[in-house]
């Protein structure tokens, strides 16, 4: 685990060195994101002009499931993005090749070699936003709730991440420039929906099998709502299941790995 | 048309990329592997290292399966491929050798010791903290291979290393590899295009067709078992002895060609002998000379003989 640590430790290094490189843009995403933020929260003012209630959510609660999924996203930007950009290129191109030859986990290069430095800001950003809509929610909320929050939402957003490669992993047999990642990115707004707004059959689905209400809105219920244990083991058993069939696509797709000619 | 029909009927064509092949590699031999592109070449070499998995067949390096990926088979091989790199492009060789430093446990004093010795080696000292997409070509082959060979690698992977390098850096690291397994005797398997990279380096070399292997010895016995005819080149003294020399020279002995008092002999590898003595003793010569046919002339003798086991 240390080792893993500190070889995350170079990744960081390596990539605040080449974003120092890129310094106008640090504020060009700063400035974009902050347009996107305003956006989501006037989405859900302007839904909340005809209805007191939605999923049911008052607006405070809905001020913080908003915030929550901006953190997963701006964490999601910050520490995955540019390696799921970069895994179907690496796959079809070969690259993968010389992290199959070292002695580590070489999901662990493809999950974490590339960390975002100029979407930092916006995670700082997130995070603010997060701590100003839970320390100004009308209901006092209690500290220990927040700790697991915390952890829910980190949970949260690496259950986006593995979801997402989940649509990724088949570039092992298809070879296509982005796998099915366009599938991913046309279903991920789901999980910026309240997961109360759904039912039956769709419900299911969104909270076992593509697990997008478990990312920020189950989270943002456990906060909110009063203490409900069953939540957590929702959530638990969820993550346990995609981590487990990330594990075993990522096994079946290197025995499927081709290289690329030389 | 042809591409829509693609979409519902396609033809499937199976080929083998390593079709009943064995190998067996002694441990610290250096062994070349040659063959025409898509002779199966880098599939083997990629198979050893355990970046593809075979269909069929079983393979042991160091006693492990490298496809088992086990950490201490990985930790004591390395790849070099001369079309990729392992070093980050936009960063320094030496924050990548810190990452390699991370990655294979090496302890500080062992590092920087390696780095002094094999940049000290290659002539790269000041390039080692020089964005690596700032090297010209030789230097980035350069500080690729004190990357790969940081660990001290038991079995060592070069596919291609000297691709697309000028004749200078092709001899630089040519002689490295030379000198750095006499001092560190590992395993070298060697994939190289260039003749001139099998000749210094392979003593033993192994020729693949289509997958299957075509040949497997020494170079000098390749020379031996392949190679029917010799060269023999000369100068003559004057002209009139070269145009008598051309007019007389008994085509049982061998084809000659020539101009300009230069002479070419290509004569069987049996009358060789007699080929030089009759040249001794009718013509004045200045200069003199036998060489064996080029390997690379062999090889592609070898490689377009038709159904040759």
């Amino acid at each position: 685990m240390i080792r893993y640590a500190r070889l995350y430790l170079h990744f960081l290094r390596f990539a605040f060195s080449k974003a120092m490189e890129f310094r106008a843009d640090f504020f060009f995403r700063v400035v974009m994101d902050i347009i996107i933020y305003i956006v989501h929260f006037l989405f859900f003012s302007i839904i909340y002009l005809h209805t007191p209630i939605l999923g049911g959510w008052s607006i405070d609660e809905m001020k913080i499931f908003i915030a929550t999924f901006i953190f997963i996203d701006a964490f999601h930007m910050t520490f995955f993005a540019n390696n799921t950009w970069w895994f179907p290129i690496y796959i079809n191109r070969g690259d993968l090749d010389y992290y199959l030859t070292k002695p580590v986990s070489s999901f662990f290069f493809m999950a974490f070699k590339e960390f975002a430095a100029n979407s930092l800001l916006n995670l700082i950003l997130a995070i603010g936003l997060l701590s100003y809509m839970i320390s100004n929610h009308p209901v006092a909320l209690d500290l220990s709730k927040i700790l697991v929050f915390i952890l829910l939402i980190i949970n949260g957003s690496f259950l986006f991440f593995m979801t997402y490669f989940i649509f990724l992993i088949p570039v092992f047999w298809t070879h296509s420039p982005r796998g099915f990642g366009d599938v991913f990115y046309s279903a991920e707004k789901i999980f910026q929906r309240p997961d109360g707004i759904f039912q039956g059959f769709a419900k299911k689905v969104f909270l076992y099998f593509l697990p997008f209400s478990m990312m920020a809105s189950y989270p943002t219920r456990y906060l909110v709502s009063p203490t409900d244990n069953s939540l957590l083991l929702e959530i638990l058993a969820a993550s346990c299941f995609i981590y487990f069939v990330v594990y075993l696509l990522w096994k079946k797709g290197l025995r499927n790995y081709s290289s690329a000619s030389s | 048309m042809g591409s829509v029909k693609s979409l519902y009927n396609r033809n499937y064509i199976k080929k083998h990329a390593l079709d009943d092949f064995s190998l067996h590699i002694e441990a610290g031999e250096i062994i070349g592997l040659i063959g025409s592109n898509g002779a199966g070449k880098t599939t083997l070499t990629k198979i050893l290292s355990g970046i593809i998995h075979p269909t069929s067949g079983h393979v042991s390096v160091m006693g492990f399966n490298p496809w088992d990926r086990k950490n201490e088979y990985r930790r004591n091989m390395s790849v070099i491929m001369g079309q990729k790199a392992q070093l980050w492009w936009d960063l320094p060789a030496m924050d990548g050798y810190l990452l390699l430093k991370e990655i294979y446990q090496i302890p500080a004093k062992e590092f920087y010791t390696s780095i002094d010795y094999l940049a000290e080696y290659l002539d790269v000292k000041d390039q080692l903290n020089i964005q690596v997409r700032r090297l010209s070509l030789g230097e980035r082959m350069k500080v690729e291979l004190i990357a790969a060979l940081l660990h001290k690698p038991k079995v060592i992977f070069l596919d291609e290393p000297t691709i697309g390098l000028d004749l200078s850096a092709q001899k630089a690291v040519r002689s490295f590899i030379k000198e750095y397994r006499k001092e560190n005797k590992p395993t070298i398997i060697l994939t190289s295009h260039y003749m001139d990279d099998i000749e210094e380096l392979c003593p033993r070399i192994c020729i693949l067709r289509s997958g299957r292997k075509v040949y497997d010895g020494g170079l000098k016995e390749l020379h031996i078992q392949y190679a029917d005819s010799k060269v023999i080149t000369a100068s003559l003294a004057t002209e009139s002895d070269f145009s008598q020399l051309i007019n007389t020279f008994p085509s049982a002995l061998g084809e000659i060609t020539g101009a300009d008092c230069q002479i070419k002999i290509q004569t069987p590898r049996d009358k060789t002998m007699e080929a030089a003595r009759y040249l001794l003793n009718q013509t004045q010569i200045t200069d003199f000379n036998i060489k064996e046919d080029e390997v690379g002339t062999i090889i592609e003798k070898i490689l377009s003989r038709e159904g040759h086991q």
